[in-house]
């Protein structure tokens, strides 16, 4: 199953005119992609139902991404790319359940939506600042960031994928938040634990955030090397993208 | 006469919906829990599970799978109304406020996105494909419709087609979802789930013609919201296209609306007025009418039963709704 051609379909299924020329073209995740093949293509299924699970579980993923993105506020150019933002994300949910329907896979239609209760349910604690703790914070995004995979990999008999694709996950969206700090100097995930956190500040957190990395990418280069993974499924883990992101960051660390 | 005197006989199934409802939407997060729960106190006629009992009652009842179908139509109906308050930044649902206004955009994001997950969980129990196919593409059409909406909007040249298709999608889709629904999962013939469907969607345009006449003739008590509200947020119906053939109508409503930002109270009380003064309400009536007698057409082939004469009656209550 190739990454591109996956992210392909995913784009033509998105597409909508209106919302098009109104709202930025959702965010496909790639390297929620490339796990979520990795996990599908470690299974038996046929590839037309490979393709069908991937397009799913991704139109999910953009759906509950895209509702992030509605503000509390108006933006600059009026209310209508907030209103745009809400339907959007409503569109995509709505092509998960036609696309499954189509193949009537009602089991993959529960497991994607008990996935998107206890997604909301995660968001609702970080939202509403309740980790008492850095630790309990993260754990909490870990959740947010691998609950919907997770859930496909159990319902796909994968368990021996579970732990590394959440590690990745995590690692991904640290690495995705720490940039953005760094080009922008602000992350609205970051700011609800800072918030709550009064002695903590972006340069803290940051280093916590660094330390956290390194020690998931040794995690992962060892859990990589003890070949717990099947050949195919370690095979999406030494792509271009991945290996680079791998050496980047290990290499950052090191550089301090 | 109440329209749930029509229908008084399904009280007993219409209460285990209710308990249903609540039960499905228990969040384990307080907020969430309190949210999703939030409109469902605020009440509501339940109307489509109603066509889903009633539907269902003219084939093999059964009343556990037919339970189903209802709660899911219902929570999903539910669900795009959290979201549709964030979308008109509307504060008061039913009289009562909204999730968005009780706590934020963000909250009511997540919880729409909780019922609805809720809603399709709970229907994958049921095995029956062609429910799973109506069911998700009328939910894509509907939300279709929201973006058309969207589209339309301050579009003072459409045409009657356009606002047509748009209250398909909007209302008459989902009412008529139900009522092919409740066929479908009580086993009846195709030809009549079908009837049951055109019944459903007739019956789905007058009550969404009517409900845009009230917008200008119902009082802000009656309507838990200010009159001309679907005016004022650009939303063209069936009365403003009838009242804009009128030349002294047409020209202030699209200055007034030169900058919607600006419109103010007294503005939309002259709009309400000299629109009163046309015949569009007379009109509007009149195509709301003519859908009601297709509805009753509709129903006439099927076999006679005590669901069916309930059908009838919620079709002529519906034509006299004023309030």
């Amino acid at each position: 199953m190739d990454i591109n051609d996956m992210k392909q379909m995913i784009e033509e299924k998105l597409q909508h005119t209106y919302l098009d020329k109104y709202i930025k073209k959702p965010k496909i995740d790639e390297e929620k992609l490339l796990i979520l093949t990795a996990i599908i293509n470690n299974t038996n299924l046929p590839d037309i139902k490979k393709k069908q699970y991937i397009i799913t579980t991704m139109l999910v993923q953009i759906a509950l991404d895209t509702h992030d993105l509605v503000s509390n506020t108006n933006g600059s150019d009026g209310k209508k790319p907030k209103q745009l933002t809400v339907l959007a994300g409503d569109y995509y949910s709505g092509l998960y359940y036609f696309l499954l329907s189509e193949i009537e896979d009602f089991r993959m239609i529960e497991i994607l939506a008990s996935a998107i209760k206890e997604i909301n349910e995660y968001k609702m604690k970080i939202y509403y600042r309740e980790p008492q703790s850095i630790h309990e914070f993260f754990r909490n995004v870990k959740k947010v960031e691998s609950t919907l995979v997770l859930y496909v990999a159990d319902f796909l008999q994968q368990a021996k994928m579970k732990n590394i694709s959440e590690e990745w996950l995590f690692v991904n969206k640290l690495i995705q938040e720490k940039n953005q700090v760094r080009a922008v100097g602000f992350s609205p995930l970051f700011e609800d634990w800072l918030h709550e956190a009064p002695k903590e500040n972006y340069n803290s957190l940051l280093f916590k955030v660094e330390t956290i990395i390194q020690e998931k990418i040794v995690d992962m280069k060892n859990y990589f090397s003890n070949g717990t993974l099947s050949r195919s499924s370690f095979t999406i883990f030494t792509t271009p993208l991945v290996k680079d992101i791998l050496t980047k960051e290990t290499s950052a660390v090191e550089e301090g | 006469m109440k329209l749930a005197k029509t229908y008084g006989y399904l009280k007993k199934d219409l209460d285990q919906i209710e308990e249903a409802l609540n039960k499905v939407i228990q969040a384990e997060h307080p907020v969430l829990r309190e949210a999703s729960t939030q409109l469902l106190r605020a009440g509501g006629k339940r109307i489509r599970p109603v066509f889903v009992l009633l539907t269902g009652q003219l084939g093999n009842y059964d009343l556990e799978r037919i339970k189903t179908v209802a709660v899911s139509l219902e929570l999903i109906h539910m669900a795009s109304l959290v979201h549709d308050d964030v979308i008109d930044d509307a504060d008061l649902r039913r009289g009562k406020p909204t999730v968005k206004h009780i706590y934020d955009n963000r909250v009511a994001m997540y919880t729409g996105d909780y019922i609805f997950a809720s809603a399709l969980e709970h229907i994958a129990s049921i095995k029956i494909p062609n429910t799973h196919r109506v069911l998700s593409k009328a939910m894509v059409e509907l939300v279709v419709g929201e973006i058309e909406q969207i589209k339309d909007k301050y579009n003072w040249d459409q045409n009657l087609r356009n606002y047509l298709r748009r209250i398909k999608r909007k209302t008459a889709l989902l009412i008529a979802t139900s009522c092919k629904l409740g066929a479908i999962t009580a086993e009846l013939p195709e030809n009549q789930a079908n009837r049951l469907y055109q019944y459903g969607y007739y019956i789905g345009m007058s009550y969404q013609i009517i409900d845009d006449i009230l917008d200008f003739t119902s009082t802000v008590k009656e309507l838990g919201k200010p009159s001309g509200n679907d005016l004022l947020q650009g939303n063209v119906t069936l009365p403003v296209l009838f009242a804009m053939q009128n030349e002294s109508f047409n020209s202030f409503v699209k200055e007034t609306f030169t900058n919607p930002e600006k419109v103010n109270h007294n503005d939309m009380n002259t709009l309400i007025e000299m629109l009163k003064k046309t015949d569009a309400i007379k009109n509007s009536y009149h195509v709301s009418n003519l859908y009601l007698k297709k509805a009753l057409k509709a129903l006439e082939p099927l076999p006679d039963s005590k669901a069916k004469h309930t059908l009838q009656d919620i079709a002529k209550f519906i034509g006299n709704r004023r309030s």
